[in-house]
């Protein structure tokens, strides 16, 4: 839908709620990103994310992070639009963002813009990686899928039966008494690692399923195993089920570029692993930058922007959050990117 | 069985072997080379290779003992991760299915069911249902191909798993209606394996779509 030139906001607000980080930030109606404001909330060392303690966290930073991502360039950007992140997520954390933003919709008397959070991820990094038509893979704590654009939607063409990858590194640092962010942790400590340990391998079609792999690493960290050696293990095995069923999606669908968005997208060695399957097959490579790969105001706002300007919008009686939205559940139609 | 020695044209390039004709006379084949993949570990690389050649040709030959239409192994060459088969000319069903009438499409389908069907009683899992490993020959007879994915198995579990992966590549790759297309798989599927085991299949296949993440019902 094409909207009046006058009409067209100017500055679109978007608003990250959806799991352990709080995010506000500022892009312009050519999708630029004027400010990018973030708090992550880290639980004490061998301790997963309590969705009440994160909700705490975030409503205690929301109005310093808000104002802070107003103000960031000199003048105070009063917004045309607000964004907010709508699901998927943990339902006390996506209720303070939905909250905040319904309270800014209505006293700047500004639309409001419903976001997923896995759609979002997407948006930000075919912006930034310049991606058009892409086999998209997701890789975070909430997704581990591949996608592909068709008929207005993401159509999943594989994903995880069970954990996603970054369930599987998170709650496996957890274990092993690794600081937060567990994926950086276990990176790290994978390039210590030599030897490959045995861990099980699963691939169904398009699909991976990393719980036995949880276990079974876990059971090598009782066992005594050398932790590095465990982390190495971890990582060439779970990527490597991840590059397969990539390398397949893209046989089967053909598609001549790959984007890698989300937070495990930050991990070098998996980027390594998508860029090898890509080239492999004359796709070029479009890795999410990794100052954009975790969660943040910016992918709300850009996925924002997109969906406002397609003509969504929602009343603020009439707005919701859905812990559970499945990426395939929502229309996309502004890709393919021009 | 050396295959070294055979002269191989290039016939396609899938995401885990390299396919090649060749002749073994009378019969025209195809090799079936899985190659070393650069992302992945060195020792990780030739155990998944070997275990998957092994696998592959032997799903095959019991498959096709059972009465499921597939290609005939005629050799085996463990040490290259090669298979030898015969050829089936014809064309993918992914393919040509978008271009296929109603009718047609609908009595493929059932006759899919039939043929995966064959498979599951006879205790097979292809590991790998889409539209992309079915080739119509000109009697629009469908063979199943590439059992890379296979194993044995009488476990639900795994056949819901083959009908699921069936019904997600109908409706990802040919955005085809997902009620009316798995009906006509499951009546076809229903006649081969008989009502109760079709009844579990289903179910597990119905339920393992929901294991995607963010189902609203689970």
């Amino acid at each position: 839908m094409k909207q009046n030139p006058r009409l067209v906001p100017t500055f679109f607000l978007g608003i990250e709620s959806t799991a352990h980080t709080f995010g506000a930030s500022i892009i312009d109606d050519q999708g630029r990103i004027i400010t990018n404001v973030n708090s992550t909330y880290r639980p004490p060392t061998g301790i997963g994310i309590h969705p009440r303690k994160a909700a705490e966290h975030h409503n205690e930073v929301s109005s310093g992070v808000i104002e802070k991502a107003l103000h960031g360039v000199g003048e105070r950007v009063s917004p045309d639009a607000v964004c907010y992140s709508a699901g998927p997520g943990l339902g006390p954390c996506l209720r303070i963002g939905a909250t905040i933003s319904r309270a800014l919709a209505l006293y700047l008397d500004k639309p409001l813009v419903p976001v997923h959070h896995g759609v979002a991820h997407l948006d930000l990094a075919m912006a930034a990686g310049r991606s058009h038509d892409p086999l998209a893979v997701l890789v975070s704590g909430g997704h581990t899928a591949i996608a592909v654009h068709l008929n207005k939607r993401w159509r999943i063409y594989g994903e995880t039966e069970d954990i996603t990858l970054g369930n599987l590194l998170d709650m496996f640092a957890r274990e092993a008494k690794l600081p937060s962010p567990g994926g950086v942790a276990v990176e790290s400590k994978a390039k210590e690692g030599r030897t490959l340990l045995a861990l099980p391998y699963t691939v169904k079609g398009n699909d991976v399923a990393y719980s036995g792999l949880l276990t079974a690493a876990i059971r090598l960290l009782m066992e005594g195993q050398s932790l590095p050696d465990i982390c190495f293990s971890i990582q060439e095995v779970s990527f490597a089920m991840l590059a397969e069923a990539v390398e397949r999606s893209l046989v089967q669908t053909r598609k001549k570029e790959v984007l890698l968005a989300g937070g495990v997208a930050a991990n070098q060695r998996l980027r390594e692993m998508i860029q090898l399957v890509a080239e492999d097959h004359g796709a070029t490579f479009h890795p999410v930058p990794i100052e954009y790969s975790g969660d943040c105001g910016a992918q709300i706002a850009c996925s924002g922007r997109l969906a406002f300007e397609s003509g969504v919008t929602v009343p603020v009686p009439e707005s919701f959050v859905n812990p559970r939205w499945r990426l395939d559940e929502i229309d996309v139609p502004w890709i393919p990117r021009p | 069985m050396d295959s070294s020695t055979l002269d191989l044209q290039p016939l396609h390039r899938g995401a885990e072997a390299d396919l090649f004709l060749s002749q073994l006379p009378p019969w025209k084949v195809v090799v079936k080379r899985r190659v070393r993949k650069a992302y992945r570990h060195e020792k990780l690389d030739a155990s998944i290779r070997k275990e998957r050649t092994i696998r592959e040709s032997s799903a095959i030959r019991d498959g096709k003992v059972a009465g499921a239409r597939l290609p005939s192994i005629l050799g085996l060459d463990v040490e290259r991760s090669t298979i030898i088969m015969t050829f089936i000319d014809g064309l993918l069903a992914r393919n040509i299915l978008d271009r296929m009438s109603n009718a047609r499409r609908l009595a493929l389908l059932e006759e899919l069911g039939r043929q995966v069907g064959f498979l599951h009683s006879a205790g097979i899992t292809h590991g790998d249902l889409t539209t992309s490993n079915i080739i119509l020959p000109a009697d629009e007879k469908p063979f199943m191909v590439d059992f890379g994915m296979a194993r044995k198995s009488t476990d639900h579990e795994d056949h819901g798993s083959d009908l699921h992966l069936l019904q997600r590549s109908l409706i990802a790759t040919h955005a085809l209606d997902a009620t009316s297309s798995l009906r006509r798989v499951a009546k076809g599927y229903r006649e081969v394996v008989g009502e109760e085991m079709a009844k579990s299949s289903l179910r597990k296949a119905a339920e393992i779509a929901r294991r995607g993440r963010y189902f609203a019902i689970r």
